[in-house]
């Protein structure tokens, strides 16, 4: 009654562009091209949210249609262009769906018009849907049945360079392509996301376990900011080595238990006999590794030296109390300084108010009040007018803008998904709680809670994994090749068997889950930044967590670090009372989060 | 979305404040067109149509001029039934006023920021110029008390939002000690939030900002973590001694994140009072204010628009504390009795479903953006509990005459800070539509660490309510915010109910 199940929309988790082929229905119906014309309208016209019934039916249409090509596309752009902004999205998932489906001849129809009715909606609707249409607009990179662009390099070129582009002084240099962090952001999410959804599908999958935890960490460097155009380049280059190496390995076994999520996000059909329409143009000067697609190991992978420069920039250090402090180097000094000394100014300003905490002064005085709320603070938000010092593209107002980025894309991640109150805190946790630090898992207050939040879940999830100690040899001591460390067995009731915690089989050797993670990134990104980030944040104190599981102790998945915590945690099965009637949400929520089942249930054993 | 011919644009002087009163169904919605404008504090972003509805009263001020447009929703039954439907219109009151006490309250804030600069200077080992050495270094711990219905708590907001404005990376704490506020729980509770980005203003269903949900909001405020003990009851007369103990118990709570994090204390706090701390019977309210005095170490005391009241602290307390009088602003709308029935009924609704304000015509929501909390939808849960599931106790006796009325040499059969046990499956038991607070189950499990009152010094975790009983089969439903398992397996039981 009062959980309704939601509506299916057509997207959600990006997992559109696939449905299991239905067989045409009876020739009953074989319209003249006007009766078409009107029907396929009216059906269009119906489409006012995002509706996945709809969109399948429209898509159907059209598959068993294919003579009304023309038709078909000469709706769907009327339609587009015509309607108000918030009806724009579902039509676009229409083409999307069409083009992904039955990709001749609709894609080669659509490309005629794709870039500018793309561009021209992207300026007309909200920020909302601009995520959405950028995520779909990613999905079109390999949208096409041999894994190219969807509707061709030189469409998708056009339209990212419309999306994406920078205004400023490099506008009016063509020449040199800018790229903006939220790009960068928008595909590593993105990437994220597939990859998560691929370990989902198949959790044994460690290279994408690995890969996970290495864009993670890339995320935190690009949101911490100051990352150079050069580097973001690179950066770029690297993500879509690293999609183009996921999409041929997309069929996964079949998933062990039933997945309430829609299959594989980007399952091409079978790619035989697909006659490639396009001819393969040169690459654009902006995507170096674009235009071709072959399959390629997975790591390591080629590309160049972008981490030696990330190197250069930050280094990433785990503070003994866990949280993420980012040590700024020479390039970032100046603007801190600017920073202090303008908070010095104000103080100084401030103690030089001649005004006391008496009734004749507050009553009597004229305010010196303005300063300080506008005129010292240059800066304005244009979403929720907060100000601050400084330029518009200061360090402040930088942080403060991918705060929102982060939270819209998070809204947009949500949809559907219908929300609650939360339980409050407990009194430890709001002692504790300084800044938004300590949050509730997934609502952290800026970009670098959110990185370290990540880390945290990453790291215990990593932890969660074990591998069962081989008969007989429950004596003989056996280390992890990277930290030296002995592995220490535990019993696992739910079992009945002697485990290694936080190991993993590797090249029939037995790694820590958490030094392994550490050693692929490394490899992956070939240099020593990454060694850096392995050393300070993914395999930090592991002696003492030995330790740990050495009592034997059954919360030992957390990381020691962690405080004990009386709130809730997000997914907090175990504490107080079940519920007992209807839960039509855990149908979509319980692997929404990127938890691969088989972890989630060790996690939830515990 | 040009300005249609429904809404109108009107230009503000600088100081001024353009001040609006809605009725129930009305909705308003104003857009900063041109200038700077704030609404109590909060900043205005420009050409973004801010939300105001249920039966909200509010203003725009302006320190340096503006011009603000405004569409207006007008409740449906105050239509004339022989015209064309219309539903646009003008919010009941509405006017311009050139006399606010915005110059004091700006006084104000740039005194305690003073005190916070120096605090900081102090923690952080500066020198201290010769002629400071006078001055204290202690950071601001505001207490505001005035009588009903003179803006204690705009002053509080204004005060915070001006804290967090400042760009100082300032996190003051919010407390609300006045239990029909409803601040960010629920009516008959009180608590604390730290405050990391200006309050916004909305609806009255969300006075101080709202709790923590699990939708994305764009401000930090909209998603506040509040720290909360039930009290139960509108009024603080009711049961004295049980408030007494939860206001300890609050700057018990506030002193240890003090003592955790010592720089958090620079930004000082902000306590919001029922006016029964102001008037009323003298013993109780004596009590109260001492007793919040000496748990929040109060040192600034702002007495808003009550010279009688003014004198008797500084008399009491002007050797130590600064009594400082702060004038009344003359927007201040008299409310009534039912008037914080209805806006309690909203609070709770809003609770467990969230709140959505329909848009006057021709402001799509579209444009409102992921930054207004009128468009929050939430999915409450609807749950079948055994009796056995939850422990119900409550506070003291369902009557209670105050300890002066009773005959002399007569004890309470009940003592007022007792937790009495419900069994739900007795008639009568007072728990249909109850709302229950949940209490957090206590931080140390250990029950050699229980003691016989830990049950008031339990902070809520959150609230239900029970809105069916089945005796027979002992089973009760009751509506839980959300779907995750009900975090704690004691209730409190009040004196608020709520029905859909």
């Amino acid at each position: 009654m009062y959980a309704q199940p939601p509506p299916q929309p057509y997207g959600g988790p990006y997992s559109h562009g696939y449905y299991p082929q239905q067989p045409p229905p009876p020739p009953a119906y074989n319209p003249d091209p006007a009766t078409f014309r009107r029907d396929y309208q009216n059906l269009l016209a119906e489409l006012k949210v995002n509706s996945r019934p709809i969109i399948q039916n429209l898509s159907m249409l059209a598959q068993d249609f294919t003579r009304y090509v023309d038709i078909v596309a000469q709706c769907i752009e009327v339609h587009i262009r015509r309607v108000p902004p918030w009806m724009k999205l579902p039509a676009f998932y229409v083409l999307d769906a069409v083009s992904k489906n039955v990709f001749d001849p609709y894609a080669r129809a659509f490309s005629a018009f794709v870039v500018p009715l793309f561009l021209e909606t992207y300026g007309q609707v909200d920020q909302q849907t601009r995520s959405k249409m950028e995520e779909m607009l990613l999905t079109w990179r390999s949208g096409s049945p041999t894994g190219s662009q969807l509707f061709g390099a030189q469409a998708q070129a056009a339209i990212e360079r419309g999306v994406w582009r920078t205004d400023g002084p490099s506008s009016s240099n063509p020449s040199q392509n800018q790229i903006s962090r939220a790009q960068v952001l928008s595909e590593l999410e993105y990437t994220l996301g597939q990859k998560e959804r691929a370990l989902q599908a198949n959790p044994a999958d460690t290279t994408s376990q690995n890969h996970i935890s290495v864009l993670h960490q890339l995320r935190k460097l690009v949101e911490a900011g100051g990352v150079s155009q050069e580097e973001l380049q690179q950066i770029l280059a690297q993500l879509r080595t690293l999609m183009r190496s996921v999409v041929p390995a997309a069929v996964p076994p079949p998933a062990p238990t039933p997945q309430p999520v829609a299959p594989l996000p980007i399952a091409a059909p079978a790619p035989v006999a697909w006659p490639n329409p396009y001819p393969q143009p040169p690459p654009a000067p902006m995507y170096p590794t674009y235009d071709t697609v072959k399959t390629e190991p997975p790591t390591p992978v080629p590309g160049p030296d972008i981490v030696g420069l990330m190197a250069k920039i930050r280094g990433v250090v785990k503070t003994e109390s866990g949280d993420i402090a980012v040590v700024d180097d020479a390039t970032k000094q100046p603007e801190s300084d600017l920073q202090r000394e303008a908070s010095r100014r104000y103080r100084d300003a401030i103690l030089a108010q001649d005004i006391k905490l008496t009734t004749a002064d507050i009553t009597r005085k004229r305010p010196g009040i303005t300063e300080f709320l506008y005129s010292r603070l240059t800066s304005k938000c244009k979403q929720c007018g907060l100000r601050f010092p400084g330029a518009d593209d200061g360090p402040e107002m930088t942080a403060h803008l991918d705060m929102h980025f982060a939270q819209n894309r998070k809204a947009n991640q949500n949809v559907g998904r219908g929300h609650s109150r939360s339980w409050f805190v407990g009194v430890e946790d709001w002692v504790q709680d300084v800044k938004g630090k300590g949050r509730e898992g997934d609502r952290p207050v800026n970009a670098k809670a959110a990185a370290a939040a990540a880390d945290a879940q990453r790291e215990k999830e990593l932890r969660a994994q074990y591998v069962v100690v081989p008969r007989g040899e429950e004596a003989t001591p056996v280390s992890c090749p990277v930290c030296k460390e002995q592995f220490k067995s535990e019993f696992l009731d739910e079992d009945e068997e002697w485990v290694w915690r936080n190991a993993v089989y590797k090249d029939d050797r037995v790694y820590h889950a958490t030094c392994q993670a550490g050693l692929l990134a490394q490899r992956l990104l070939r240099s020593d930044l990454a060694a850096s980030l392995r050393s300070h944040s993914s395999t930090p104190e592991i002696p003492l967590r030995s330790g740990k599981s050495v009592a034997g102790s059954s919360d030992n998945a957390a990381p020691s670090s962690q405080r004990t915590s009386v709130s809730p945690p997000p997914d907090s099965k175990l504490l107080g009372t079940k519920r007992k009637v209807d839960d039509t949400d855990a149908a979509i929520s319980p692997e929404a989060d990127g938890t691969p089942r088989s972890k989630k249930l060790a996690l939830e054993s515990e | 979305m040009a300005s249609s011919e429904a809404s109108r644009q009107w230009t503000l002087e600088p100081e001024t404040e353009y001040r609006f009163e809605l009725d129930p169904d009305a909705s308003l919605a104003i857009k900063l067109v041109h200038g700077n404008a704030e609404v109590f504090g909060a900043e205005l972003a420009a050409n973004r149509p801010y939300l105001f509805g249920q039966e909200c009263k509010a203003a725009i001020y302006t320190w340096q001029g503006c011009t603000i447009e405004m569409s207006c929703r007008r409740a449906q039954r105050f239509r004339s039934a022989y015209r064309r439907p219309n539903v646009t219109g003008h919010p009941s009151t509405e006017y311009v006023s050139e006399e606010t006490p915005m110059a004091s309250y700006a006084n104000v804030h740039n005194a305690l920021e003073k005190m916070r600069v120096r605090a900081l200077r102090h923690l952080r080992g500066s020198p201290v110029p010769p002629s400071e050495r006078v001055e204290s270094t202690e950071p601001p711990r505001v207490l505001v008390v005035g009588p009903e219905n003179s803006g204690k708590t705009t002053l509080c907001k204004i005060l915070t939002n001006y804290v967090v404005r400042t760009g100082q990376g300032w996190s003051p704490l919010l407390v609300n000690l006045d239990p029909s506020e409803g601040g960010w729980a629920a009516p008959g509770a009180i608590g604390v939030t730290p405050v990391h980005t200006p309050l916004p203003t909305s609806t009255p269903a969300s006075p101080l900002g709202t709790a923590a949900t699990s939708a994305p909001t764009a401000l930090s405020s909209n998603a506040l973590l509040p720290l909360a003990y039930w009290y139960g009851h509108a009024e603080t007369r009711r049961n004295p001694l049980l408030i007494e103990r939860i206001i300890r118990n609050l700057g018990e709570n506030v002193k240890d994140k003090y003592q955790a994090h010592p720089e958090a204390q620079v930004a000082g706090f902000i306590v919001d009072t029922p006016s029964s701390f102001a008037v009323g019977n003298n013993e109780d309210r004596q009590r109260l204010l001492k007793a919040t005095i000496d748990a929040f170490k109060i040192n600034v005391i702002l007495v808003v628009g009550h010279e009688k009241l003014n004198v008797e602290l500084q008399r009491a307390y002007g050797s130590s504390i600064s009594v400082v009088k702060v004038p009344k602003s003359g927007g201040v709308v008299e409310l009534d009795h039912l008037y914080r029935e209805r806006i309690h009924k909203f609070q709770l609704h809003t609770y467990f479903y969230g709140q959505v304000i329909q848009p006057p015509p021709g402001i799509t929501s579209a444009s409102l953006g992921s930054e207004t909390l009128s468009s929050i939808v939430l999915a409450p849960s609807s749950t079948i509990l055994n009796f056995g599931d939850l422990s119900i106790y409550r506070i003291g006796a369902e009557t209670m005459a105050p300890s002066s009325a009773l005959p002399i040499g007569a004890a309470r059969a009940v003592s007022e800070t007792q937790a009495v046990a419900i069994d739900p499956a007795q008639p009568g038991s007072g728990l249909l539509n109850a709302v229950l607070a949940i209490l957090a189950p206590p931080a140390n499990g250990d029950d050699a660490e229980r003691y016989d009152e830990e049950i008031l010094d339990l902070p809520i975790s959150g609230f239900v309510v029970v809105t069916k009983l089945d005796i027979p089969h002992r089973k009760m439903t009751i509506l839980a915010p959300n779907q995750g398992s009900i975090v704690g397996r004691t209730a409190v039981i009040g004196s608020y109910e709520w029905q859909e």
